[in-house]
């Protein structure tokens, strides 16, 4: 128990010790503002992967991290697409993720934010064209947000789920 | 002459008659036989007590438009020191049949389901010929990586039902899971049969992520698919990378500078850190040790900022090329990075002083997700998980690279095979490489980082490189096209070889200690599904 306080207060607060991110903030419509105004300060976030590198997947379990600790703006990561406000989808859709991504689509309750994460999700990125995918995101569910990045950084995703749900004039 | 040339040489003499043709590809003996003689000849190198040869990699190479014929190639490492020997067979056009070595080569059931997936070419006698790589509503006759399929092909939709194993009886039901998980992790489907808690058998059902990445590279040159293997698997950017880098200059003759070698050295083991000290932390966490979660997730953290800082990405990536390393590092930079090294050393040994000194959570850890060293070498397992279950084996050691030949480390290696091993185990290398990268300072030669890309290849010529990443060994086979195209690449990451171990692992544990076991596995599922 001794070992575990010591080490707390050795340690003290890493929480924002960061670089800012110096990628510009990602462009959102008035509607897309709109659609977000219901969820307030908290939104929950179910992520699904239909074929991404893993990256993507790495960079957002950072953000849950003491360091980026993105609970304190009051985002949550569901466990099940019915808990959830938004999708943040990562990946280029492959031909075995198609139905799957569009059971969950369908899975979560309205209104729901669809958030791509990642040059794949936005336009298949190395993978375009490829026969094995049917991507991207957006030709299968309505998309609301794009972050782009090859992974974004955490604090770049950080940065643009604040732009979203912070309050419009 | 060295363990392979003797071992080649005492087939050639056992089975005269059958044996093709002998040669020599690298420092590899490549024995050639007829197809009808393959499943002996793998199985007296498999069996026999001098070579006890584990099969690494089956693939296959559509030679056309170069000759009207394939080619299906049988990579073993034998006994000690793990040298190559490589067994050749040759199919003509039209000929779609070749026999299975998997009723006496467990290691061989994904390879050769692949192989009839992605080929059409069919193993005769494989005890399960389900599909592996295409989903049942892949047409029938789709084989992507024959030559006349377009890489940009469109694929129709048919109707189609997977068959999982199933067990029936009072009181055993099925849990289905996946392939969209609990957590943010990647898309596979999971199908356990239990009968109250225990687990009485897991079919795993995979490639979800399917992106079609080995057509992919035969798009690209040589010299520019370095990009396109630091996306096989992100979390391992700079493995994938660097051992596509080392397949091509095998191939093209090239000497990499020493300096680039001991920077990739560096760069190989900084990657190796990050993972090791995120996976320990989430692994207590999947035993519900939130604290441990959050000191590793702190720390790995740190690795990456520090990477970020040093290449300009969190994942190392864009700093392999082909002939060296894009970036350099100022005296001052190493210096930085050593000071982290130390500073992570005391902090993260810190950790595991906690986590080993909770008797209520090393309880969970340990005898979960036993893993025989019987099951782990019949299934060629390796890396992390291998060393756990007394696999001793690391390519670093066993066949160098970069420059490891001029380093010191250790390789710890644990005989029980379960959680607490496998956690172990990722401790001990977290110091060994924090041990290397002081060792890269102290011998850091001068000089270019990057050496000029020589002519191409002729086409028809191969080479095959392999790569301790932090999960284990992962594998590059490339063959070369016209004017420095990519005629085939075959990638093999250890996860490939270690999820199939996953379905023994679990037997007789309970399905709450599932996410443990799964998480000290930590596989990777893009870097399977290609």
């Amino acid at each position: 128990m001794f070992r575990i306080i010591k080490k707390s207060l050795k340690t003290g607060v890493v929480t924002g010790r960061y670089p800012q991110p110096t990628a510009p903030v990602p462009h959102m419509t008035d509607e897309t503002k709109a659609k977000a105004a219901p969820f307030g300060k908290s939104l929950t976030i179910r992520e699904v992967d239909t074929g991404s590198c893993n990256a993507c997947e790495m960079e957002m379990n950072a953000l849950a991290n003491p360091v980026y600790d993105v609970e304190r703006f009051g985002v949550h990561i569901a466990a099940s697409p019915r808990h959830a406000d938004a999708l943040v989808v990562t990946g280029p859709v492959t031909a075995n993720m198609e139905r799957a991504l569009k059971d969950v689509y369908q899975s979560t309750p309205d209104p729901k934010l669809v958030i791509a994460l990642g040059d794949c999700a936005i336009d298949c990125g190395a993978f375009k064209g490829s026969y094995a995918v049917t991507g991207p995101v957006d030709r299968h569910i309505p998309v609301d947000v794009k972050i782009p990045g090859c992974p974004p950084r955490p604090a770049e995703i950080l940065a643009a789920l604040r732009a979203l749900m912070a309050k419009t004039r | 002459m060295n363990d392979a040339d003797a071992a080649a040489q005492q087939i050639v003499k056992t089975f005269e008659h059958q044996i093709a043709g002998i040669g020599r590809v690298q420092d590899i003996p490549v024995v050639s036989v007829a197809k009808e003689a393959i499943p002996t000849i793998a199985h007296y190198i498999h069996s026999m007590a001098a070579f006890r040869g584990t099969l690494s990699l089956q693939w296959a190479v559509d030679l056309r438009p170069m000759a009207a014929r394939s080619q299906i190639y049988y990579l073993f490492s034998l006994a000690g020191h793990g040298a190559w020997l490589i067994l050749l067979t040759e199919l003509p056009d039209g000929d779609r049949l070749f026999p299975s070595i998997t009723p006496r080569i467990h290691a061989a059931k994904w390879y050769e389901r692949e192989i009839r997936d992605l080929f059409g070419l069919i193993p005769e006698g494989h005890p399960d010929l389900r599909r592996l790589v295409r989903h049942e509503h892949w047409p029938k006759g789709t084989h992507p990586l024959k030559k006349d399929f377009a890489w940009d092909h469109v694929m129709g939709r048919q109707q189609g039902e997977y068959h999982f194993r199933r067990i029936e009886g009072e009181g055993v039901f099925e849990v289905p899971v996946g392939p969209i998980h609990a957590g943010i992790i990647e898309p596979g489907h999971f199908r356990f049969s239990v009968a109250g808690e225990p687990i009485m058998q897991l079919e795993l059902r995979h490639f979800w992520k399917h992106r079609g990445v080995e057509k992919l590279f035969e798009n690209r040159t040589l010299a520019d698919g370095v990009s396109l293997a630091e996306k096989v698997s992100g979390d391992t950017s700079f493995g994938h990378s660097l051992v596509y880098c080392e397949a091509v200059e095998r191939l093209m003759g090239m000497t990499v500078p020493p300096r680039a070698r001991y920077l990739r050295t560096l760069f190989l083991e900084l990657e190796r850190i990050h993972n090791h000290i995120g996976d320990v932390g989430a692994i207590c966490n999947d035993a519900a040790y939130a604290l441990a979660l959050a000191h590793g997730g702190r720390i790995k953290e740190r690795v990456m900022q520090l990477n970020d800082r040093l290449t300009g990405s969190r994942f190392l990536r864009g700093v392999n090329v082909v002939g060296g390393s894009a970036i350099d590092l100022s005296p001052e930079q190493i210096d930085e990075v050593v000071r982290e090294m130390d500073a992570i050393d005391k902090d993260f040994g810190e950790l595991s002083a906690i986590v080993f000194g909770n008797a209520s959570l090393t309880d969970r850890l340990e005898s979960t997700g036993t893993l025989s060293e019987q099951i782990a070498w019949d299934h060629g397992v390796m890396g992390v998980v291998g060393r756990a279950s007394n696999i001793d084996r690391d390519v670093r050691r066993d066949r160098p690279f970069a420059a490891y030949l001029d380093l010191t480390f250790r390789v710890p290696v644990y005989t029980y095979g379960d959680v607490r091993a496998r956690v172990r185990v990722r401790i001990e290398e977290v110091q060994e490489s924090i041990h290397l990268i002081r060792q890269v300072r102290e011998r850091f030669p001068a000089g270019d980082v990057r050496a000029p890309i020589p002519a191409p290849p002729e086409a028809g010529r191969w080479a095959l490189s392999a790569v301790e990443g932090w999960r284990g060994e992962i594998l590059y086979y490339l063959m070369a096209g016209e004017n420095g195209a990519i005629h085939r690449c075959k990638v093999r990451d250890p996860s490939f070889v270690n999820w199939p171990a996953i379905q023994f692992a679990v037997l007789g544990n309970i399905i709450p200690d599932f996410p443990l076991i799964n998480k000290s596995f930590n596989l990777s599922y893009a870097g399977t599904d290609l």
